[in-house]
């Protein structure tokens, strides 16, 4: 399933490529889809099932389902 | 198709951008300045009193529109989201480095283009420091640069910044007498308040919508080999010059005249053209965006992006006490030693600022 990661920091997204990169994939980094964020931030593209244990830090924002007729909520990072 | 539909939005903002500017050109802003959003946040210190170079003080409506077409958008697409806490000493200084590079060339990266349109060959050498300080940008950022994570914050936080854009509007259409209005110079040039305050807004409440974003554009492109936002930054470029050239062959104030010497409101100093785009490109960078994309953000809600616009006021301000600024004649000694310790300064935070990946 294709799914995309949204972070708070372009190097939220590096770190997360590099944690995807560990468990044996080359997650793919483009400019975030206007449609998910008003930022001009960074994002992740990736399809292994999203474990927030091994891939998520505190600079993760979301991730989201790529489906046909746009995105999916799967995960949403808690802020203080 | 559905590519070119994906794109369309951000080459119609490019070339709404650029036909506004060759307006507000031709009804009576400064030549090649239709927008500068350097020059117009120094003229907003000068119109305030922060300095007192005669000839650069008028509360720009354009800067005010801008921030309030941004926050009306954002409000509208509820996208009005207020964070910050990122690194705001940082960021200050930065937006200080960036006006210290663009006074030096005289333009932020949205005159640059728009310069470029004009015919200015002197914009050629800014465009090429402009990315050679782009790439040194992306090194860092490929190093691990980070300002670290913004927080929610209250909202009281976000609204400043446009609460501040509406005071100064009401200063601007009082004029009260301890407010500076340049009598001569690039200050006493202006579009009529209530069509450069217009221009502001659509231009503001595109660039919203868009993201539109000079930096970013060429960043993507070096990072992403995304080529969206750089549509923008073409468009724009396209329809200066076409405006450009219909308003010359009609007799319009503006108009498209190549060359090197004598275009207006800047100098041919090639080398310092170059360094000073070098400095407002890398220093953009770890900014996160250009100085119109930082003014985009502070409309709507994101106030690290307003304390590095204060810190290009400030930086303007310190630029014309200190004869930092450039003019016609051509940049100055103490300009080119800012200039240096400008890089210096925005490589010292950027190399600071460089994480181990986790």
């Amino acid at each position: 399933m294709e799914q995309i990661a949204t972070f708070h920091t372009h190097f939220g997204a590096l770190s997360f490529q590099r944690r995807l990169k560990a468990l044996g994939e080359d997650g793919v980094m483009a400019p975030v889809p206007r449609k998910l964020s008003a930022s001009c931030g960074t994002c992740v593209r990736f399809t292994r099932p999203f474990d927030p244990a091994a891939l998520s830090d505190e600079d993760l924002e979301a991730v989201y389902a790529v489906e046909a007729g746009g995105y999916r909520l799967l995960f949403e990072n808690e802020e203080a | 198709m559905e590519k070119i539909k994906s794109h369309l939005g951000i080459i119609l903002t490019g070339l709404i951008v650029g036909a506004v500017s060759v307006v507000l050109v031709a009804f009576g802003n400064p030549l090649n300045m239709g927008f500068c959003i350097a020059c117009f946040l120094r003229d907003i210190a000068g119109g305030v009193g922060l300095h007192r170079a005669a000839a650069v003080q008028y509360i720009r409506p354009e800067i005010i529109g801008l921030v309030l077409g941004a926050l009306i958008m954002a409000l509208a697409g509820k996208e009005f989201k207020v964070r910050g806490g990122s690194s705001p000493m940082a960021r200050f200084v930065l937006g200080f480095c960036v006006m210290v590079g663009a006074l030096m060339f005289l333009g932020c990266p949205l005159r640059m283009v728009i310069r470029l349109g004009g015919g200015d060959g002197n914009a050629i050498l800014g465009l090429i420091g402009f990315i050679l300080g782009i790439f040194i940008g992306t090194l860092f950022l490929k190093k691990g640069f980070s300002l670290k994570k913004s927080q929610p914050q209250n909202r009281v936080e976000g609204t400043l910044m446009p609460a501040v854009a509406a005071a100064l509007l009401v200063l601007v259409a009082a004029a009260p007498a301890f407010l500076f209005f340049s009598q001569e110079g690039p200050g006493s040039m202006r579009a009529p308040l209530l069509l450069a305050l217009a221009g502001g807004l659509i231009v503001g409440a595109l660039a919203q919508r868009t993201r539109l974003c000079m930096v970013g554009g060429i960043r993507d492109v070096m990072l992403f080999r995304d080529w969206h936002l750089l549509m923008g930054f073409l468009a724009i470029f396209a329809a200066v010059l076409v405006g450009n050239l219909i308003v010359g062959a009609a007799g319009a104030r503006g108009g498209f005249t190549p060359g090197f010497a004598g275009q207006p409101v800047a100098h041919t100093d090639g080398l310092w053209n170059l360094l000073g785009m070098v400095l407002v490109g890398l220093a953009s960078v770890l900014l996160g965006g250009c100085p119109l994309r930082q003014l985009i953000l502070a409309g709507s809600g994101n106030s690290d992006s307003a304390v590095a616009v204060l810190g290009m006021v400030v930086g303007a301000a310190f630029c014309h006490n200190f004869g930092l600024a450039s003019s016609a004649e051509g940049p100055t000694g103490a300009g080119k030693i800012a200039v240096l310790i400008g890089l210096a300064v925005a490589a010292a935070i950027g190399g600071l600022n460089l994480n181990r990946k986790k």
